[in-house]
């Protein structure tokens, strides 16, 4: 019954449809998808509440302990390395709610479902980057806003400002490839507690954290070159003033390092989990 | 005649309670989860104590003989805090997988589930402890008192993770939601770590909030570990009521009020 159907809307074609593969099937079922997955998130209240209050919670913490220290140290404003901390941390925590909810769909058979619909075989993984992408910008917008009310401005002018929203971009899609990647071949629980430890260890041992000469010195090369640190830096120099250069490629070269390592077993895993 | 042919077959509820708990238990060493238990203490007490001993060391350097005796009891707290958090998505998981309806529709102890998965986190939680204390030996945290006292240390810490792990839990089960549970693992414990008198005095923190942080519970917490723990001559007070009572007190009103809850939301018959 349903290969009738199907076969119908294939020689529907001439009718103004179109084959499964064509670029327009893509856009508009990439439309459709990034849509359910974002109405998807956007219902849950709890995950929209904790991904966006509990950030903001963090930078007022981290404001109140370190703020005096930093600002006495390096003579200005600590927000300038705990804003983009806190926009890249939440862009990480996105990707593992993403990911441990590609994980669910895995198991209620979504996935296959749409495996076997003439549905374009891109939409799927290109649907899910679309979604971050939406979500990277409402947190780093909403972390942006409450480092606004503390006393974050921009002071590099218009097109510094814009490039400054795209690192978090470019820092958080890297990611995502990886953590999509490492749920796709781990267990659930292990994702979760290893990508959050990971995360600690990024924050704390950044230089949004402390400044880099802060930190005891055999410890300052790996501060200095993770590449939270360089983001945060490329960040900081593109709002406050400051090289923006060099910690800008090395940034990209480390969102590209991970995206070329991790982008073909994450679409071979993600291919698996439709068709197994 | 069925009725007895199938009363014969019940294990008891401890059997009941042991089979869940191997269940949590026992893969822990295949998958790779008691490698994370291990890492988690390493990881927290390198993130606390490296950055921080020389930006707060000064501050305390009147009240504790090193940063390491100070932020050792802190450090402990959220190793054990990180363990008992992983329940509440374990809970959901199960939850949602419908593992939790199954089990109700057999002829087990209600509260069967429930507790094996508070034991698998109080062994998660005994084992964050131990390799927290060996990590805090290797900064140089010691312990002054007897042999009573660093068991006390141990139990008390083994306690607070079992009763949080009891509520992360009943969050957990509640929530039916594990993608909502993952943000919990890591901020709030963070912020209220930070924001108590785990990491500086609280003469150290500005004004408006000081109330706050002396009297939130993670402060009452490492008050009473840093007691327990003891310090060097000159340093460390004495283990006293008036130390202890505030830990004690959050703890049985805690339980006091998580064990209604527990009724409530266990008996729920939701899908």
């Amino acid at each position: 019954m349903t290969l009738v159907h199907e076969q119908a809307t294939g020689l529907g074609a001439k009718h103004g449809q179109y084959h499964e593969n064509s670029l327009r099937a893509l856009v508009s079922q990439t439309r459709v998808q990034t849509r359910r997955i974002l109405l998807r998130w956007s219902r849950d209240l709890t995950a929209v509440i904790e991904a966006l209050v509990l950030p903001v919670l963090f930078l007022l913490t981290l404001n109140i302990i370190l703020g005096n220290v930093i600002s006495q140290v390096t003579g200005h404003s600590a927000l300038y390395g705990t804003v983009p901390l806190n926009a890249l941390a939440a862009t990480i925590n996105g990707a593992v709610v993403g990911a441990i909810g590609l994980i669910g769909e895995r198991s209620d058979g979504l996935l296959r479902r749409l495996w076997v619909v003439p549905v374009h075989r891109a939409s799927g993984v290109l649907s899910r980057i679309v979604a971050e992408t939406v979500r990277i910008m409402i947190t780093t917008l909403v972390v942006l806003a409450a480092g606004m009310i503390l006393g974050f401005r921009f002071h590099q002018g218009i097109l510094a400002s814009l490039t400054w929203f795209a690192v978090p971009l470019i820092f958080g899609l890297a990611f995502a490839t990886l953590i999509t990647m490492v749920a796709l071949y781990t267990a659930n629980n292990f994702l979760l507690e290893t990508v959050t430890l990971v995360h600690v260890l990024a924050v704390v041992f950044s230089t949004g954290f402390l400044p880099v000469d802060q930190f005891p010195k055999w410890i300052q090369p790996v501060v200095a070159h993770q590449p939270m640190s360089y983001a945060i830096e490329a960040m900081r120099g593109l709002s406050m003033g400051g090289p923006v250069r060099w910690p800008m490629i090395a940034t990209l070269l480390w969102a590209g390092g991970i995206t070329a390592v991790c982008i073909a077993p994450m679409i071979l895993g993600y291919r698996r989990a439709s068709t197994s | 005649m069925t009725a007895a042919s199938t009363i014969e077959n019940h294990p008891s509820a401890v059997a009941q309670w042991w089979v869940l708990t191997k269940r949590f238990i026992a893969p822990t060493l295949r998958n790779g989860e008691l490698v994370v238990t291990i890492a988690s203490s390493v990881v927290f007490t390198a993130g606390f104590y490296i950055p921080l001993h020389q930006v707060m060391g000064t501050a305390t350097k009147t009240l504790c003989s090193s940063y390491a005796q100070y932020v050792m009891p802190l450090i402990a707290l959220q190793a054990i805090t990180f363990a008992a958090m992983s329940t509440a998505f374990r809970a959901a998981t199960d939850s949602v997988q419908g593992i939790n309806r199954r089990f109700r529709s057999m002829p087990m102890a209600p509260f069967a589930p429930v507790a094996a998965r508070i034991s698998a986190a109080v062994y998660r939680c005994t084992i964050s402890v131990a390799v927290a204390v060996v990590c805090g030996y290797v900064i140089g945290f010691r312990f002054h008192h007897s042999a009573v006292y660093t068991a006390a240390f141990v139990l008390l810490v083994v306690a607070i993770g079992s009763i949080l792990s009891f509520g992360a839990d009943l969050i957990g089960t509640g929530s039916r939601n594990p993608e909502a549970m993952t943000p919990l693992l890591i901020l709030p414990p963070l912020i209220f770590g930070l924001l108590s008198t785990g990491v500086q005095p609280a003469q150290q923190f500005p004004h408006w909030i000081q109330p706050i942080v002396r009297n939130q519970p993670v402060s009452q917490f490492v008050t009473a570990l840093r007691a327990l723990a003891g310090d060097a001559a000159p340093y460390g007070g004495s283990v006293t009521w008036s130390v202890l009572a505030p830990t004690l007190a959050w703890l049985c009103g805690l339980t006091a009020f998580l064990i209604p809850m527990s009724a409530i939301v266990l008996s729920r018959r939701t899908k």
